[in-house]
C-alpha cells in the first residue's frame, strides 16, 4: 500500500457513476464480437432460440447478460474483506486463464505420461544450474561492488569495465561466446559449466550494481557516526552499513533470482537437456509441443512463486524496523 | 611498478595458452578407443532422424546408424545434443567425436568437416497449405517461403546450394521466393504454415519424410510436386585424424554391403532411402 491513511471513503467500485460506465464499457466490448456461437450463446438457447439464428437479438442478449454477470460480480467483490477480494480476484483470473488454455484442446495423457521426467530431468537441471549461478553470481556481485566503491582506481576499473561489458551484451550471446570461444583459447568446458558461467558472470554484472546503489544509499553521517566512535571498516560495513542497506538490496535482488530461473532456458542453445530444451524436444515426435511448451510453462510458473513467497518473507523480516 | 609485473606475467601466461591450443592430429580415433566410448552429436527436434521417445532417450535414424557404427568399432555410443548452428560452426575441440545427424556435405562445409561416410539421400520436397492455389513449384514464385536456418532447404530456397558430394543427383531451381524466413527447426515452419495459406507463409521446403510425418500428425499440409532434390547425407569428423575417417568409413560400408543401412531406412522411413532413386 503505498499510504494507508484511516479517511473512510466510500469503495469506488460501488459508485454509480463508475458502476454505469464500466457495465456500457462491457456491453460495448462484448457487442462488437459475435459470442453466439460459443458456449456462451449454447447456454443463453432458452432466451434466444437457436443461437446461430438468433441475429442481432441474440448478440445484444448475450452482450447484456455477460455485461451483468461482470458487473454484478466486480459489485459484490467490492464488500468482501481486502484479503477475501485478493484471493477472490486471483482465483477468477486462474479459471479464466485454465479455461482459456482448455480451448488449445491438449492431450491430457500425454502431458500425465511426460510430467515426472519434465520435472526429474528437466526442473531439476533448471534448479541446480541457476541455483549454482545465483550463488557465484553474489559472491561476484559484492566483490564488484566493493570494488566499484573503493578508492583503488585498479580495482574500480577493472569493476566498472566487467559491469559494463557484462551488462551491455545479450546473456544468449554471452552463453554462445564463452562456449564456442573458451576452446578457442584452450579451455574445453561442458555445456552446463559453459552455461552456470555465462549465467554467473551476467547476473553478477546485474547484482554488482544493485549492491552498489544499496550501500550508497546508506547516508554518510552513518559512516561519520560509525568512525567517530573508533569503528573500521569492516565492523562499520558488517554492522553499520549493510544491515540498513540490505531492505534496500532485497526486493531488486529477488528480481534478478526469479528472472535468472527463467534466463537459464537460455543454456538449451547448447544442448543442457533442462526444462527449455524438454520442451522443445519431448513432443516432437508426435507434434504435441503445445502440451510440453505450456506444462513447462506451468513449471516455471510454480518455481517462480516459490521465490516470490521466499523473496515477501525475506522482505518482512527486514521490515521488522518499520512496523508500528 | 609492481602491478606492471603482474600484468607483464599474466601477458606472457595467456600467450603461452594461446601457443599450446590443442593438436588433434590422429588423436581422435586414440581418444575413442582409450575412453571406449564415441561421443556422437546428434540434433534432438528432428524426427525421425533423431528424437525424444516415449521413455524420453534419443531414438531415430540417424541414432541407430551411429549406434551401428560404435558397435562395428567395437565402442559404445553416447549422445550429446548441442544445437545445430553449434554443431556446424566447427571447432569441436574433443567436446564429440563425429556428427551423425543427416549432415549434406557441401564445398563449403568441406572446409571444416571430413565427410567419411553418404549413409543415405533424402528428397527434399515442398509443403503447401491444402487451402493452396499453387499447382505446379512454379507457382510458388514470389511467395513467402519457410525453410530451417543454416540448412540446405535454406540455400536451394534463396538459390545457393552447392551439392558436390560424389552421387548426387543434378537439380534445378523451380522457383524464385519473394521472402526466405528461416526457423529454428522444420516443425516451427510446419506451425506457421497451418495457420493458413499465406497467413505467414506460403509453403515449405523441408524433407519429404519430416513433411509425411507432419501431414500424418494432422497438419493441413501437402507436398506439391515431385521432390526438389535429393540430398547425401553424411557422417560428419573434423579435419586432421584420416584413420578414425577410414575406420568410420569402412563401418559404413560394411553397414550397406550388408544390408544394416538398408533395413534400418525401411524400419524408419517405410522406403528405402539409402540409394539414390
Amino acid at each position: 500500500m503505498l499510504y494507508p491513511d484511516t479517511v473512510e471513503a466510500e469503495v469506488l467500485v460501488h459508485k454509480p457513476w463508475f458502476v454505469a460506465t464500466m457495465f456500457a464499457v462491457i456491453l460495448a466490448v462484448f457487442l462488437a464480437f459475435n459470442l453466439t456461437g460459443t458456449t456462451m450463446g449454447e447456454l443463453m438457447r432458452p432466451v434466444i432460440g437457436d443461437p446461430l439464428q438468433s441475429g442481432l437479438y441474440g448478440r445484444f442478449a448475450v452482450a447484456f447478460v455477460v455485461a451483468v454477470i461482470f458487473s454484478l460480480n466486480v459489485v459484490l467483490i467490492g464488500f468482501a474483506p481486502l484479503k477475501v477480494q485478493i484471493a477472490i480476484v486471483w482465483f477468477e483470473l486462474l479459471m479464466l486463464f485454465l479455461a482459456f488454455f482448455e480451448t488449445f484442446h491438449l492431450s491430457r495423457p500425454f502431458i500425465w505420461e511426460k510430467l515426472p521426467f519434465l520435472i526429474t530431468q528437466g526442473a531439476v537441471t533448471t534448479l541446480y544450474v541457476s541455483a549454482i549461478s545465483i550463488v557465484i553470481a553474489s559472491v561476484i556481485a559484492i566483490l564488484g561492488a566493493v570494488a566499484k566503491l573503493s578508492t583503488n582506481g585498479f580495482a574500480y576499473a577493472i569493476a566498472s569495465f566487467y559491469t559494463s561489458f557484462f551488462r551491455g551484451l545479450p546473456l544468449l550471446m554471452q552463453v554462445y561466446l564463452i562456449y564456442l570461444g573458451l576452446p578457442q583459447l584452450g579451455f574445453v568446458i561442458d555445456a552446463v559449466p559453459a552455461g552456470i558461467l555465462a549465467l554467473s558472470l551476467c547476473y553478477g554484472a546485474y547484482m554488482t550494481e544493485i549492491f552498489r546503489s544499496g550501500i550508497q544509499s546508506i547516508d554518510r553521517g552513518q559512516w561519520e557516526a560509525s568512525r567517530a566512535i573508533g569503528f573500521g571498516f569492516g565492523i562499520t560495513i558488517r554492522r553499520i552499513i549493510l544491515p540498513q542497506a540490505l531492505p534496500v538490496i532485497i526486493p531488486p535482488t529477488g528480481n534478478q533470482f526469479i528472472s535468472m530461473l527463467k534466463d537459464s532456458s537460455l543454456v538449451s542453445v547448447i544442448g543442457v537437456w533442462e526444462l527449455m530444451f524438454l520442451a522443445r524436444t519431448l513432443g516432437q515426435k508426435t507434434f504435441q509441443h503445445m502440451e510440453m511448451l505450456i506444462s513447462t510453462a506451468l513449471i516455471y510458473w510454480i518455481m517462480s512463486i516459490c521465490l516470490e513467497l521466499i523473496q515477501s518473507r525475506i522482505e518482512r523480516h527486514y521490515a521488522r524496523s518499520k512496523v508500528r | 611498478m609492481r602491478h606492471l609485473t603482474r600484468l607483464t606475467a599474466l601477458a606472457a601466461s595467456l600467450a603461452f595458452t594461446l601457443s599450446a591450443l590443442p593438436a588433434n592430429a590422429g588423436a581422435v580415433l586414440d581418444r575413442v578407443l582409450a575412453a571406449k566410448t564415441l561421443k556422437v552429436a546428434t540434433d534432438a527436434n528432428w524426427a525421425p532422424q533423431s528424437f525424444m521417445n516415449d521413455k524420453n532417450e534419443l531414438d531415430g535414424f540417424d541414432v541407430d546408424v551411429a549406434k551401428d557404427i560404435g558397435k562395428r568399432l567395437g565402442v559404445s555410443v553416447e549422445f550429446v545434443t548441442p544445437g545445430w548452428d553449434i554443431i556446424t560452426a566447427g571447432n569441436w575441440s574433443g567436446r564429440w567425436d563425429m556428427h551423425v545427424g543427416s549432415m549434406t556435405p557441401t564445398k563449403a562445409r568441406a572446409e571444416i568437416f571430413d565427410f567419411p561416410g553418404i549413409y543415405y539421400y533424402t528428397p527434399a520436397a515442398v509443403a503447401v497449405h491444402k487451402d493452396s492455389k499453387a499447382t505446379t513449384l512454379a507457382d510458388l514464385n514470389d511467395k513467402t517461403i519457410g525453410t530451417t536456418a543454416t540448412s540446405t532447404f535454406e540455400a536451394y530456397a534463396k538459390q545457393e546450394l552447392t551439392l558436390d558430394a560424389a552421387g548426387a543427383p543434378a537439380f534445378k531451381y523451380e522457383f524464385k521466393p519473394k521472402e526466405v524466413k528461416s526457423y529454428s527447426n522444420s516443425t516451427t515452419a510446419f506451425d506457421d504454415l497451418r495457420l493458413g495459406d499465406g497467413t505467414r507463409l506460403d509453403a515449405v521446403v523441408s524433407s519429404l519424410p519430416s513433411i509425411k510425418d507432419a501431414e500424418k500428425a494432422g497438419y493441413p499440409i501437402e507436398q506439391l510436386g515431385e521432390p526438389v532434390f535429393y540430398e547425401p547425407l553424411a557422417v560428419a569428423t573434423e579435419h586432421g585424424d584420416a584413420e578414425f575417417d577410414a575406420k568410420i568409413s569402412e563401418a559404413v560400408k560394411g553397414m550397406q554391403s550388408d544390408g544394416t543401412l538398408s533395413k534400418l531406412s525401411v524400419k524408419w522411413y517405410g522406403v528405402d532411402y539409402t540409394v539414390v532413386k
